[in-house]
């Protein structure tokens, strides 16, 4: 197994697209997806560095994973759909905290997915479920009168995150330039997003390797147990 | 939150598609061998160290049996196992655990919250009694901190409430090093150097226990489901995470692998490269932690243990235990092939390549990638055929051969064995589809034209050309043109057969030239071009054979095919001979003389080749530009004779003798004289004249017979060229007579004359001319020449009168550097004599001659009469 370098890890209530847009940046596509069962991870070459992109699961369920897949992650992507305010604010309420785990120097990107829903309204937000519309639409009622998310409403979450990690807002990357408003299924902004972290991101792999040995340990060479003398076999 | 069904399936794909043979389940220990028929009695834990299998029982023994494994015939594995010894360890409560140690000999026996030491074969307790008492469970360290080979470190959940104690166990010896309060009630441990994997009642967390540094891994319900903590490699353990999660995760508290998912109720976990194996009450199922696939699913009824031993994985149901034994991972990677799940069986074979040495991995690899490809290919996915072809460094000749009768029949291939795929050729692979057959015929076609000129090809270059002539030859594709005309290793039996087959004559031609079979080659081109044969390859074939011919360096060919050549067109036909290479002609591999005696039948190519000796090659030989001239002269007077007036329309052919005459030097001209007499060519005539320096008959015809008085001033202008100013001048006052000439002064001559004087005023000597002019011209008329004239007169007086009074003071320059060389003061003396009368000097009066010569004044006047006497200098 090649050893990553750095980690981006994907966070996000469940359904608002986290593993479309990892699918479509990694695979170009926009395949039918199913909800994500504990997370999984992609290896990106970029440049001479290999990345892990974690994908989580937004599930409530699996919640208490979060925390893990953020430890020592160079960069997190907080996705909402722009379509549901409720996805912004579950960012905060729920995801943020989750991060404290991530590297001191951590960059955060907040993404708001689906635009591509957006002209259509919120009165046909069922349609992007794409799976059973008759499904538990007694839920489903309130919810479609969610509200729309403004680009306003993500720098201003972005804020709140500078201010909740104590950085100064001069130190950290500008608003704008780590909110994004995307779509999985027209691939708008996708490539965009994706590449402007990991340019953000092999400067501080650079950086944490000058700094002398990784933080986290070597465990690339599994070893099947009962062989305890090490080097006898490439 | 937003509805969403429930994943059904999630992301596995359903199990029989994606089943992969990983294990086969065979019993080890039939329940008879135990407990015999007490219903009663339940196996509570395994242990398996080499050949050793150690069973602990609800009602307090421990077994030991010898495990023999035999391979049957088929390939599949059976275990015996042979019972050694059984013993009772005089509790009331059952084995918990049982660990083997057997650097010590020690089996660690779990049994009513006490480890005993007993000795590994006879099971006896250590006669010391050396035991740890107070643990609910333990875990042995398999990355030991301390370097003592006879000694493991031993880790347990003691009784005492949140409370971790470390051991060091020697033969017969416990020492505890080391306890730690964890956060909450530990339920679960494995461990790995200093790092404790510990299960807690909310959560699961890495211990660093020689630090005491604690890290949150995830939260975990352990009320809800019993917690799993598995060490499975270094410094990484595998833990039942929520939703039937396998979850990996490092003792840096990091996941670096996506977990498995199993079902919500696993009990057992275990691990055997590259697969995680879980155990429920119904299934024993197996996962890839290379892609997290579920791979494998075995229905297994009640099963509670589940456990690996140094790669060997046994699971037992309280009754029984059984071993799961892995298939060969080539055998799995073969049947993965089968099914074309080539990404998988790649998947795996890479995983492989840490446990294979590392020769015997490549070959594998290879020709697992090699296989992959037929597969991908046989599904007509060519890019990635042709991508694993490319790295499993395939032989082309595997993939040519599945074409029916492209390699050449001389090849000495055969296929490798066993066979990368199961495809006796394309009609079985495509089944005949021809759409499919030509699909694959255009992807070997750019495969081998990619290949062809790399390393891929060493060794089969000819095998390679000779398949990518014929699928061009069938597919009557572009590129089998330009195969042939580079360089090539095309076989040429097989290649020349199949061009012949599908009609490929030129480029069958194309081929006999690369194979140095020049004649033969132009011998198919003449017959398709004479239509014996036919190919519509090309529509200029005899422009192109004629090309051909210029340029090849068999002189024999040439000679043998000119003639056809020059029939079919004498004009391109001549071009075998006028437009061959300057180098070759250099070596002057074609004598003119014999070109010229061949020409002899084709007068139009014999006109083309003269013209190509003497203008092209300047060659200087007389005979060949008489013989131009008088082909020129003949085709002209064939023609028949153009009026040759002024102005009159002059023939291609006429200008082209013109030309010749002029500027040659060479031709007999007497002998052109005398063919053109009364021949009605006075321009010719003039020329030749001309030449004969014969001005004034010339200039004569010129202005009599053609009245053409320009030609006649061009014609004093180029026999003049590069001669003196006289000469020219001699010339235009021979035209000027002869337009004063005496006869009947017709108005136009006297027009051309004063047109002639004042066009060319310079060339003439103005005082004869105005001697010769009638007196009745106005000097109106002559105006230009006039001015003219005054003025060059004029002009030439003033540079001659700058010239002289240069000349004058240059002159002087010099006298006075000779004065100032020669001046020096003259002393007069009485022994001083006059040189000429040899008397003294009476006066200091004398003359002095620029030789120092000294003499009277009288005698110097005297002297002066005399012409050879030098001029007197000056004087002093
Ligand atoms: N129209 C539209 N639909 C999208 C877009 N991105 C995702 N979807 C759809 O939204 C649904 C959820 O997408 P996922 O990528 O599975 O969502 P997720 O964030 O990974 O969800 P969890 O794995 O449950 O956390 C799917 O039906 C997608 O097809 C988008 O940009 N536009
Ligand atoms: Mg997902």
């Amino acid at each position: 197994m090649r050893k990553p370098d750095g980690k981006i890890v994907l966070l996000g209530d469940m359904n608002v697209g986290k593993t479309s847009l990892l699918q479509r940046y990694m695979e170009r596509r926009f395949p039918d997806t199913v909800s994500t069962v504990g997370g999984a991870f992609y290896l990106k070459q970029w440049r001479s560095y290999n990345i892990s992109i974690w994908d989580t699961a937004g599930r409530e369920q699996f919640h208490g994973l979060g925390s893990m897949y953020c430890r020592g992650a160079a960069a997190v992507i907080l996705t909402y759909d722009v379509n549901h305010l409720q996805s912004l604010v579950e960012l905060e309420e729920r995801f943020l905290g989750l991060t404290d785990t991530a590297n001191a120097d951590c960059l955060f990107a907040i993404v708001g997915n689906k635009v591509d829903l957006r002209e259509e309204g919120a009165a046909e937000s069922q349609e992007e479920d794409g799976h059973s519309p008759g499904m538990a639409s007694g839920g489903c009622a309130s919810l479609k009168v969610s509200k729309q998310v403004r680009p306003e409403d993500a720098v201003a979450l972005y804020k709140k995150i500078l201010k909740y990690k104590m950085l100064d807002e001069k130190d950290a990357p500008a608003a704008e330039q780590m909110c994004f408003e995307t779509s999985a299924k027209t691939g708008h902004n996708v490539d965009l997003l994706f590449e402007t972290l990991f340019e953000m991101v092999v400067p501080m792999i650079l950086r944490q390797r000058s700094q002398g040995p990784a933080q986290t340990v070597d465990i690339t060479s599994y070893k099947p147990p009962g062989r305890t003398k090490a080097g006898c076999c490439a | 939150m937003h509805p969403r069904e429930e994943c059904k399936g999630i992301q596995d794909q359903p199990a029989d598609m994606m089943s992969t043979k990983a294990f086969s389940l065979v019993s080890a220990v039939e329940r008879e061998l135990l407990m015999g028929d007490k219903e009663r009695v339940n196996i509570e834990c395994v242990e398996c160290c080499g050949r050793n299998l150690y069973v602990g029982t609800s009602d307090c023994f421990v077994y030991h049996f010898l495990l023999e494994e035999n391979t049957l015939p088929a390939g599949t594995a059976t275990f015996t196992a042979t019972k050694q010894l059984h013993r009772h360890l005089g509790f009331k409560k059952p084995v918990n655990e049982l660990r083997a140690a057997s650097a010590l000999n020690r089996l660690l026996v779990l049994c009513d919250n006490c480890i005993t030491l007993v000795n590994m074969m006879s099971l006896e307790p250590v006669p010391s009694g050396a035991r740890i008492k107070g643990a609910t469970a333990f875990a042995l360290n398999e990355n030991p901190v301390s370097g003592d080979p006879f000694c493991v470190e031993v880790c347990i959940i003691s009784v005492k409430r949140r409370t971790i104690q470390v051991f060091m166990v020697y033969e017969d010896r416990v020492q505890i090093v080391r306890e730690v309060s964890t956060p909450e009630q530990p339920l679960a441990v494995a461990v790995d150097g200093h790092f404790l994997c510990l299960a807690l009642t909310t959560q699961y967390i890495i211990l660093n226990y020689s630090t005491g540094v604690a890290q949150d891994l995830f939260p975990y319900c352990s009320e809800e489901k019993r917690p799993i903590v598995k060490r499975i490699g270094r410094q990484e353990f595998l833990l039942a995470g929520p939703g039937g999660l396998g979850m990996f995760a490092t003792v840096a508290g990091i996941s670096q692998r996506a977990p498995v998912h199993w079902s919500e109720n696993v009990v057992g976990a275990a691990i055997c490269f590259p697969y995680v194996i879980a155990l429920d009450d119904e299934f024993i199922t197996v996962h890839s932690m290379l892609d997290q696939q579920q791979k494998q699913t075995l229905p297994f009824k009640e099963g509670h243990i589940l456990q690996d031993f140094e790669g060997r994985v046994i699971v037992a149901t309280s009754k029984g235990v059984y071993i799961l034994v892995p298939l060969p991972l080539e055998k799995q990677i073969q049947d993965l092939l089968a099914s074309r799940r080539v990404e998988e069986a790649l998947i795996l074979a890479k995983g492989a390549r840490r446990n294979i040495p590392k020769e015997k991995f490549q070959v594998m690899y290879r020709r697992i990638l090699q296989q992959a490809g037929f597969i991908q290919f046989a599904q007509l996915q060519f890019l990635e055929a042709k991508e694993l072809f490319r790295s499993g460094q395939l032989d082309v000749r595997e993939l040519i051969s599945l074409y029916p009768f492209l390699l050449p029949t001389s090849s000495s291939f055969t296929r490798s064995h066993p066979p990368l795929h199961e495809y006796a050729d394309l009609n079985q692979l495509t089944q005949g589809d021809q759409e499919k057959m030509a699909k694959c015929k255009r992807f070997l076609m750019s495969y081998l034209n990619e290949v062809r000129s790399t390393e891929v090809a060493n060794g089969y270059k000819e095998d390679i050309d000779t398949a990518l002539l014929k699928l061009y030859a069938e597919a009557d594709h572009d590129s089998l043109l330009d195969l042939l005309v580079t360089e090539n290793f095309c076989l040429l039996t097989d290649s020349a057969a199949w061009l012949e087959k599908h009609k490929k004559y030129f480029a069958l031609g194309l081929l006999y030239h690369s194979n140095n079979q020049d004649a033969a080659a132009v011998q198919l081109w003449v017959n398709i071009v004479n239509g014996e044969i036919h190919d519509s390859t090309r529509s200029d074939l005899y422009e192109y054979v004629v090309d051909f011919l210029t340029h090849s360096l068999d002189r024999e060919l040439v000679w043998q095919y000119a003639g056809w050549a020059l029939q079919k067109s004498e004009e391109v036909g001549v071009q075998v001979f006028t437009k061959r290479p300057l180098n070759e002609q250099q070596k002057s591999s074609f004598n003119p003389d014999d070109v010229i005696t061949c020409l002899k039948k084709y007068p139009k190519a014999l006109v083309k080749y003269l013209e190509h000796l003497v203008v092209d090659r300047s060659l200087q030989k007389e005979e060949y530009h008489t013989r131009l001239a008088l082909l020129y002269l003949d085709e002209v007077l064939r023609q028949g004779p153009s009026t040759g007036g002024r102005g009159a329309e002059v023939t291609e052919t006429q200008a082209k003798l013109r030309q010749l005459l002029q500027k040659s030097d060479l031709y007999r001209v007497h002998f052109l004289m005398d063919r053109i007499q009364g021949a009605g060519l006075p321009m010719e005539s003039a020329i030749l004249h001309g030449k004969l320096e014969e001005h004034e008959e010339a200039l004569r015809i010129l202005v009599h017979e053609l009245r053409d008085f320009s030609a006649a001033e061009d014609y004093c202008l180029w026999r003049s060229e590069g001669r003196a100013p006289p000469y020219r001048q001699r010339l235009f006052h021979t035209l000027l007579a002869i337009y004063l000439g005496p006869g009947p002064s017709a108005p136009e001559l006297t027009v051309a004359a004063v047109d002639l004087l004042n066009h060319h005023a310079t060339e003439f000597d103005a005082a004869q001319v105005l001697q010769l002019l009638p007196g009745t011209w106005s000097v109106q008329l002559l105006c230009p020449f006039l001015t003219g004239a005054m003025r060059d007169s004029v002009h030439t007086r003033r540079t001659a009168q700058v010239a002289v009074g240069l000349a004058k003071s240059e002159n002087l320059i010099y006298k006075y550097d000779k004065m100032k060389l020669k001046g020096s003061s003259v002393r007069l003396s009485d022994k001083k004599l006059c040189q000429m009368c040899q008397n003294p000097f009476c006066e200091p009066v004398f003359v002095r001659y620029p030789n120092g010569g000294l003499v009277h004044t009288h005698c110097a006047a005297s002297r002066q009469t005399n012409p050879s006497s030098p001029s007197p200098g000056a004087r002093t």
